[in-house]
């Protein structure tokens, strides 16, 4: 594939793992930290910003240690443990740099880290690009995207929820169910976006 | 749920009874008390997604009921041996032996399932609940008792995860199990909403909704 | 001896050396099967695209044979094509078919005739649609509007049009509710149509 298509295809990739094929709400992929987190903005924002670097970063490691490791050994099943220490590694490798460097930073968003492990999003996100066959450059926007897109639904989710808080909910649907039905509502407005993007 | 507990005989020997009812508590447990999704709302992402198909959601929860008994065993058995600095590596090593032993399979004699299910069977890896039984049971409970604890524990999330997706393909289009049902198939307006992403969300919340609206009647009524 | 620091390390390594090999073990085991199977697929979607009479209760060996038989191989002369043989003469061309669908790769096949312009049948061995919706491509109601039309000069050999139109010979009807999947099959089939016309005419008639 030529450099420009490629970039071409990166950046459509990029746009529909926000808009049409996000990855919480037409994946249902991060729902734990999701209905979780979701309560407040601030914490949504950080938790938001630290999936976006997490998945980005993860999702390239694990293309290559997918291409130029798994591949070549014929051990392409391995891969969901491989990812997964991948991801465990990095993040712990990550809180150990911002603890060091950055105080300020490791206070902020140093304690998300350890519920990104269990995030299924991250590894979802790089089990998808092995499922899909993409490039590199197509990784590099589809894990970003997927970040970004996971953000976007939490963060709106969040003010959502805040905005909520006063209202009357029946006692059944409080908490989980809820939160739920605004999702499915979000998920609702978001295919709107189909058809937006072609070779998307 | 406590209906099928009940039909075990009573005892009349003390030692039988609270063996008995030892397991009938685990039953109830998993069932329906702590009901993974209900109670605890966990876990619910690797499966959602598939189901708008009752014959994949089948096929999932049979993978996470496997899964689940059978790490449960396994961490069980090794539970005397196992470093406590190191559980928990060696607990996701287990669950992704079984979940992988599964994707193989699938990948192999079953290969149309193995691509509908996608990522899916292997984000059973990640699935909070088989981790969390691992620590909370497994890990200090006899081979026995664990793997029955697992194996509830898979069925009461598959139970819920089949009602989500009997509604959501009856609704959304008219078959169970691909199977035309009579009324749905031919006068009933079909509900596309059912088949697409937010049917899936909006389904698990009525039923949270009314499961947690029969706890709460019960816990008064006891209260 | 499980109180010594290296202990757990070894633990660790043991446990997952143990069940690895198990893994790799099966792994193997299945890897064949597993080529055979997407072969089989493969193959099974040529013969579907193509006018053969298949018995409706054919065994993957059945179908095979089938294959073996009556199925010459793609080569340039064909462009690109599975080309379905009786003796010596050509009777219909399976045009591999292949893009990306709404969620993920389609691909099949697309039966033309000798007389370069018939559909004798369409077949998609790869998919990953909306079941109800975009999924319905594979079933037997959509693909049997396609026997029997022709292809269109220019650039559009088939169209799809919107249930209740009235169909000329190079239309069919699309998939209601799902025009994502139904657009982007409408653009396969004819990109590849296209390009494997160019492909066969250009090399002269005789395309064995």
């Amino acid at each position: 594939m030529s450099l420009t298509v490629e970039l071409w295809q990166m950046l459509v990739v990029f746009f529909s793992a926000i808009f049409t094929g996000n990855i919480l709400l037409t994946t249902f992929l991060g729902m734990c930290p999701f209905l979780a987190v979701s309560r407040q903005v601030k914490a949504s924002v950080g938790l938001g910003f630290a999936v976006v670097f997490v998945m980005t970063c993860t999702s390239l490691l694990n293309w290559l240690a997918y291409r130029y490791v798994l591949v070549p050994l014929e051990l392409e099943f391995f891969r969901f443990i491989l990812f997964i220490i991948i991801i465990a590694t990095f993040v712990q490798f990550v809180e150990m740099v911002l603890e060091r460097y950055s105080p300020v930073l490791y206070q902020n968003l140093g304690i998300f880290l350890p519920l990104i492990t269990v995030n299924c999003a991250i590894l979802g996100a790089s089990l998808f690009t092995v499922i899909r066959e993409y490039t590199f450059l197509v990784t590099v926007g589809y894990g970003f995207g997927s970040g970004a897109g996971w953000m976007l639904a939490i963060v709106a989710m969040a003010g959502i929820r805040q905005k909520m808080a006063v209202e009357r909910v029946p006692a059944g649907l409080q908490g989980p169910g809820i939160t739920l039905i605004i999702a499915g509502l979000m998920a609702l407005g978001f295919i709107g976006f189909t058809g937006v993007l072609q070779g998307g | 749920m406590s209906a099928v507990a009940e039909r075990e005989p009573a005892s009349p020997r003390p030692r039988p009874r609270k063996r008995e009812s030892a397991l009938r508590k685990t039953m109830k447990e998993g069932l329906w008390d702590n009901n993974p999704i209900f109670r605890q709302v966990l876990g619910i992402c690797s499966a959602l997604a598939v189901t708008n198909l009752v014959l994949n959601t089948a096929v999932m929860c049979l993978a996470l009921t496997w899964t689940t008994a059978l790490s449960c065993l396994t961490v069980s058995l090794l539970r005397d041996w196992t470093p406590h600095r190191i559980r928990m590596m060696v607990q996701t090593l287990i669950i992704a032996f079984y979940v992988i032993l599964v994707d193989l399979a699938l990948k192999a004699y079953w290969p149309e399932m193995s691509r509908s299910l996608g990522p899916y069977v292997g984000l059973i890896i990640t699935n909070c609940i088989i981790m969390g039984r691992c620590e909370a049971f497994a890990r200090s409970n006899s081979p026995g008792m664990s793997f029955l604890d697992g194996l509830f524990s898979g069925l009461g999330y598959s139970f819920v995860l089949l009602m989500v997706a009997v509604l959501r393909e009856l609704l959304g289009m008219g078959s169970i199990l691909g199977v035309p049902v009579p009324y749905f198939s031919t006068a009933w307006d079909k509900w596309i909403i059912m088949v697409m992403p937010p049917g899936a969300f909006f389904t698990l919340a009525c039923l949270i909704w009314i499961f947690r609206s029969i706890r709460s009647g019960e816990e008064e009524k006891s209260a | 001896m499980r109180e010594k620091p290296w202990f757990p390390v070894l633990y660790m390594f043991v446990i997952t050396a143990f069940f690895s090999s198990i893994l790799i073990g099966l792994s193997r085991f299945t890897r064949e099967r597993v080529e055979v199977n997407q072969q089989l697929a493969v193959e099974k979607a040529v013969l579907e695209a193509l006018p053969i009479e298949l018995p409706p209760e054919a065994s993957s060996l059945e179908l095979h044979q089938t294959f073996l038989e009556r199925i010459k191989d793609p080569s340039p002369a064909s462009g690109g094509a599975y080309v379905l043989i009786a003796g010596d003469k050509v009777v219909a061309y399976a045009v591999p078919l292949e893009g990306k669908g709404y969620w993920d790769t389609i691909k099949g096949f697309i039966g033309i005739d000798s007389d370069m312009g018939t559909v004798t049948g369409i077949s998609f061995y790869e998919q990953s649609e909306t079941p109800g919706l975009g999924a319905e491509i594979a079933q037997p109601p959509f693909r049997s509007q396609f026997v029997g039309k022709r292809m269109a000069q220019g650039n559009r050999p088939l169209g799809f049009l919107p249930v209740g139109s009235v169909l000329g010979e190079s239309e069919v009807h699309a998939i209601t509710g799902a025009t994502q999947t139904s657009t982007r099959v409408e653009r396969i089939i004819n990109e590849d149509l296209l390009s494997w016309r160019s492909g066969v005419l250009s090399r002269g008639d005789s395309a064995l």
